[in-house]
């Protein structure tokens, strides 16, 4: 199995997991990470340098038209949606908000399974709404593979319940396997 | 309903062919969503929508207003809003007149977080602003200048950081009601640009993409926000080249903050901040 891409959305309670997976991922770690994640309103600048403190890769905002590079992650800007263009570079937009969202997490999701279908691994983290359900059944749908963090263990669990409801999820893993199991891929 | 790539093609094409708007060079992504989301709203599907488009003028119109994005925020990226304030704006206080032009101005939000800048700074009386967007619906709008309150809470935030707060110095606070520059009626839901603001720039419909610099003269300033992300590379090219055509030596152009200026054509300017400066 030859997975290219990662993509990571959570919402509210997913802060700490997505530092956790970001510091445990070696330097060497060479997939593209994109990160959508809902974020307060009043905690949108310093974002960045909250996740950027422990990682190993380099974590940037990116900008519209941006080239995906390796050993990077992406971290959907506050006030945009997310897409993947064909090309391997990242299109920004400031449409309407999806679930209340922007970035949107289905937005995101939805984009990357058309982009890069079975390149594609998606994982969805703790969150309190059902951004995302959607999205992982695109991804599902053109092949890639879909996670979820174990609902047991989500502060809340609203959004991986939802994603578990409107598709077939490949893995349900604790935040721990989650790592081990990015950590393994070859 | 997921539409496909062939599919997105016939229908650019099918515009073409039965209006004056290209939608050739239009970033694909986020074309096609507008597309997907506009068979939901007009309640078609891809063939029906082809046949209205060949048959229909005034369902043109419609559609292109309604594939066309007009978010827009009062104050959007505040930080950018106090750099313009404190890094840019502070350098033409000795100027005689400010010529502006606001590009894809949209529903009027980021026009009057403009002139409220500008009146703030004294520069008010001093500048000439167009404002132009290919929509005359929002135009209408912007004009008009009312905006719902109680979805907009977030306005008044913005206003507070630009307006009021000086990032560059914190002890100094200025208490500048929005009573100053809206009126401010919550039971109705309404919040309203003032007179003096609504009727200071000159508002008119403007193809950025096929018009150009039509204003016989060029600017001190150039706003295009969050409006070249829909554009292709190449689009994106000749407008940025209208722009820099259009700006006086040192000019400024203002883009979206996550926007940026790639290629041949960057060679025109120097990036400053959020800024870029058009070179001698």
């Amino acid at each position: 199995m030859a997975y290219k891409y990662i993509i990571i959305g959570g919402s509210a309670g997913s802060f700490q997991t997505v530092t956790r997976i970001l510091s445990s991922l070696p330097k060497s770690f060479n997939l593209p990470v994109f990160l959508c994640l809902h974020r307060l309103k009043h905690v949108r600048a310093g974002f960045v340098e909250a996740l950027s403190i422990k990682s190993n890769i380099k974590i940037i905002e990116p900008d519209d038209k941006e080239f995906i590079r390796q050993h990077k992650a992406y971290l959907a800007p506050a006030n945009y949606h997310m897409y993947f263009e064909l090309g391997n570079y990242i299109a920004l937009s400031t449409e309407e908000p999806v679930n209340h969202s922007r970035p949107a997490i289905d937005i995101s999701f939805a984009s990357a399974a058309y982009t890069y279908r079975d390149k594609l691994i998606a994982i969805l983290l703790s969150g309190a709404n059902k951004d995302g359900a959607l999205g992982m059944r695109e991804v599902k749908r053109q092949g890639g593979l879909t996670i979820v963090q174990d609902p047991d263990e989500c502060q809340v669990k609203t959004m991986t319940a939802s994603a578990m409801s409107a598709t077939e999820i490949d893995k349900i893993l604790s935040a721990d396997k989650i790592i081990e199991f990015l950590v393994n891929l070859k | 309903m997921p539409v496909s790539q062939e599919d997105i093609a016939l229908v650019i094409n099918a515009i073409k062919n039965n209006s004056d708007y290209d939608f050739s060079d239009y970033s694909s992504k986020s074309f096609t969503r507008r597309i997907e989301k506009a068979l939901i709203d007009f309640r078609l599907d891809i063939d029906k929508l082809l046949v209205k488009i060949k048959q229909d003028p005034d369902f043109v119109d419609q559609l292109v207003k309604n594939i066309t994005v007009n978010t827009t925020e009062l104050f959007r990226d505040p930080k950018v809003w106090q750099a313009l304030r404190y890094r840019v704006l502070s350098k033409f206080t000795s100027y005689r007149k400010i010529n502006i032009w606001h590009a894809g101005a949209s529903t009027g939000q980021e026009v009057y977080s403009l002139l409220i800048l500008l009146h703030e700074m004294n520069l008010f009386e001093k500048a000439n602003v167009f404002a132009t967007d290919i929509n005359t619906d929002v135009i209408e709008r912007a004009k008009a200048g009312e905006y719902s309150y109680r979805f907009n809470l977030e306005y008044f935030e913005n206003f507070d950081k630009v307006i009021k707060e000086n990032p560059f110095n914190y002890d100094e606070f200025n208490e500048i009601p929005y009573e100053k520059y809206f009126e401010i009626d919550q039971v109705n839901d309404i919040i309203k640009a003032k007179e003096f603001l609504r009727k200071k720039p000159v508002w008119f419909k403007h193809d950025l993409v096929k018009e150009g610099n039509i204003f016989n003269t060029k600017f001190d300033i150039i706003l295009c926000r969050n409006v070249l992300i829909y554009f292709n590379t190449e689009l994106q090219d000749k407008v940025i080249n209208t722009f820099s055509k259009s700006l006086f030596r040192k000019g400024v152009l203002m883009i979206g903050a996550h926007e940026s200026i790639i290629g041949p054509v960057a060679n025109n300017f120097i990036k400053s901040g959020f800024f870029y400066i058009k070179k001698d």
